[in-house]
């Protein structure tokens, strides 16, 4: 028979990071690229909407933190399967990203990095800490 | 919020949450309609219920088993072939239902006996056939019946069978999904790791939420076995019984449709550690990178974009053909849950439609977010809705084609609005490279055949130029195009009629050599 493995029910007690959008802050340029990333996600990909808010927090920080990585150059590690998940979706947004915004290609790693973790807060903001979606905190499967 | 109130519907205001219009510079912060809850009193719902969404959805596409019903015949027959989720061993669930028929007499004395009696008779009358699903229905669970220890019994009687048991009644849930929920659970807690599979390369996946809707899944095993990945289960379409007991041996969950099946692939991943890759098989883009991502996980990523190149170039050029020819054309997306997601931005921007609106009978706020993400603005978007609002939403879009399923379809057509079969499409496969041209040119068909516009004459009333031919896709479509692209000596779709019949007879797959010599 299956392994059954005590329910983490404190899962779902996930603290919320962003009480408001986190773009509002941000200047119109620095608004305008994040969107345009923003955009490609929302579109294309699926990663973003597991079906409760605890995994859309690992997802989001997985795959956003490796493709920053990747855009960067830098060595991205990959010491688990889950994690070799995180990297193949990274992989194929960064090259979706370099594809459609030649901008980026004009950034230095600095300016990549904070981009990304624009683009990562407002994910989370749309995806989990601002989301209407009202079964994100069910404790279950 | 963006709520949109039917005229219909005014007289049950709940259902005012239900609804939403995509309006400029709307996010999912502040456009996302209720889902998967009750139905409101009042309104009269196209959905189903938790039995079919576990017996119908997903049990029955298992093709080696008997799939049995506890309950009155007319539960069995109700989820009977419907869905044209086939097989490759000549459609056994497909042509066979069984129930206990259970009667009022039974309701007041019990129906285990009867239970016993049938599963005996079933396995009797096909003695090749050694596996067998149970499910309940709402009689039997509220009369209490133990279908459990009836097939506890019987597994030790007869130690050759092997018997599921699956309790979803049908008030089990708001919907179908509650059924989709349930059977999830119950097959990992019930058979997962009861089998210990023959691993045969250095790449296993199981294959999950996919029913082989006309062939889906047999177009997407063969993209797989040129990879040189070993499926070693689908869940469940085409799939084997014993297969899916040995699910906790794969490397990878590749999961299709999250919403009847992601369960399965959340607790695999933390029962067993086995991640779970969503996918799209539907478009060219997503589809690609979908055969990416697993080639890229595998290390084996130039065998995908072999396979990429190839399906390409072959249908590519086909499917512009009737992108040319479909844009601007008004959809009304209205599936059961996943398909309003996986397909809403590939229809767009690969067959140049505009969808309009999406709805879902049985999704929940899951799907919506992704719907709603992948829709333009003013695309409307409605959860459970009732027959009415589908009626006022019709004629207030005007949709030039609708893709439902085939109550509301029927009703659409009543209207005067083309339909397309989403739930088991017209002609599938759909999936694929080739299928995604097949669904295109469906559509071409549903949105220009004459014979939509021949049925909205009343011929007893209306006076119509009796002089006037059948008219050709010259006039049809193809007025209002350029002069080069008229001249094109490009077509719409080339394939067969039937293109799985060569892919059943299809052996000569590559050969890869493994880098595990031992199998795990």
């Amino acid at each position: 028979m299956a392994k059954k493995e005590k329910k983490d029910v404190a899962r779902a007690n996930y603290p919320k990071l962003y009480t408001s959008d986190p773009l509002a802050a941000l200047d119109a340029d620095t608004r305008e690229k994040v969107c345009e990333l923003e955009n490609y996600i929302m579109k294309n990909c699926l990663w973003q909407f597991n079906s409760r808010g605890w995994d859309r927090r690992k997802q989001n920080a997985g795959i956003l933190g490796m493709t920053a990585g990747l855009l960067i150059g830098e060595d991205v590690e990959i010491s688990t399967a889950i994690d070799k998940c995180y990297w193949v979706d990274a992989v194929l947004l960064a090259r979706n990203f370099t594809a459609r915004c030649a901008w980026l290609g004009e950034m230095g790693a600095e300016e990549i990095r904070a981009i990304m973790a624009a683009l990562h807060a407002r994910i989370d903001w749309l995806t989990i800490d601002g989301s209407l979606n009202e079964e994100l905190t069910v404790q279950n499967y | 919020m963006p709520y949109h109130e039917f005229e219909v519907s005014k007289c049950i205001p709940e259902r005012k949450l239900h609804a939403v219009v995509k309006g400029a510079g709307e996010d999912l912060t502040s456009c996302l309609p209720k889902g998967y809850l009750n139905t409101i009193p009042g309104s009269i719902s196209e959905r189903g219920c938790a039995y079919c969404g576990a017996k119908h959805v997903i049990g029955t596409p298992m093709k080696d088993v008997i799939h049995l019903s506890h309950g009155p015949v007319g539960c069995t027959y109700d989820t009977w072939q419907t869905k044209r989720y086939i097989s490759d061993n000549n459609n056994f669930q497909l042509k066979y239902t069984f129930a206990s028929d259970v009667k009022e007499k039974h309701i007041v004395f019990g129906a285990e006996k009867l239970l016993k009696q049938n599963i005996l008779e079933a396995f009797d009358a096909f003695p090749d056939i050694k596996r067998m699903t149970i499910y309940q229905t709402c009689a039997t669970a509220l009369i209490g019946d133990d279908m459990a220890a009836i097939a506890e019994e019987v597994m030790a009687e007869r130690p050759e069978v092997d018997i599921f048991v699956c309790n979803s009644p049908g008030f089990g849930g708001p919907s179908q999904s509650g059924g989709h929920h349930k059977i999830n659970i119950a097959w990992l807690n019930q058979k997962v790791g009861t089998v210990e599979p023959e691993i045969t390369s250095d790449y296993v996946i199981n294959y999950v939420g996919e029913y082989n809707i006309q062939g889906d899944q047999e177009v997407m095993l063969d993209y797989f076995k040129r990879m040189g990945i070993q499926v070693l289960s689908t869940f469940t379409g085409n799939g084997t019984y014993d297969s899916l007991r040995g699910m906790h041996r794969a490397h990878l969950n590749v999961l299709e449709c999250a919403r009847s099946a992601e369960y399965i692939c959340d607790e695999l991943r933390a029962r067993y550690g086995i991640p779970r890759l969503d996918i799209d098989g539907f478009g060219h883009k997503a589809l690609g990178d979908s055969l990416r991502k697993i080639g890229l996980f595998f290390g084996i990523e130039e065998r995908a974009e072999a396979i990429i190149a190839e399906e390409t170039a072959r249908w590519k050029p086909e499917l512009d053909w009737y992108k040319e020819r479909l844009q601007g054309k008004r959809v009304c997306l209205w599936p059961g849950g996943s398909k309003l997601w996986h397909w809403a931005h590939a229809i767009q921007e690969e067959m140049g439609v505009k969808v309009v609106s999406v709805y879902t009978k049985f999704g929940h706020q899951g799907d919506m977010e992704k719907g709603v993400s992948r829709c333009g603005e003013g695309a409307l978007a409605i959860d459970d809705p009732n027959e009415l609002e589908g009626q006022e939403a019709l004629r207030t879009l005007k949709p030039d084609v609708i893709f439902t399923g085939k109550r509301p379809g029927e009703v659409a057509k009543k209207m005067r609005v083309p339909y397309l079969n989403a739930h088991a499409y017209h002609n599938g496969p759909y999936k694929g490279f080739e299928g995604w041209v097949r669904f295109a040119r469906d559509i071409y068909n549903a949105v220009y055949s004459p014979m939509h516009q021949l049925s909205a004459i009343d011929i007893s009333k209306d006076d119509y130029d009796t002089g006037r031919g059948f008219v050709t896709r010259r006039m049809l479509s193809d007025a209002g195009l350029c002069e080069e692209t008229k001249a094109s000596p490009l077509t719409g779709y080339t394939g067969k009629f039937d293109p799985i019949p060569d892919l059943r007879r299809k052996t000569d797959y590559p050969v890869f050599e493994r880098r595990v010599a031992a199998a795990e």
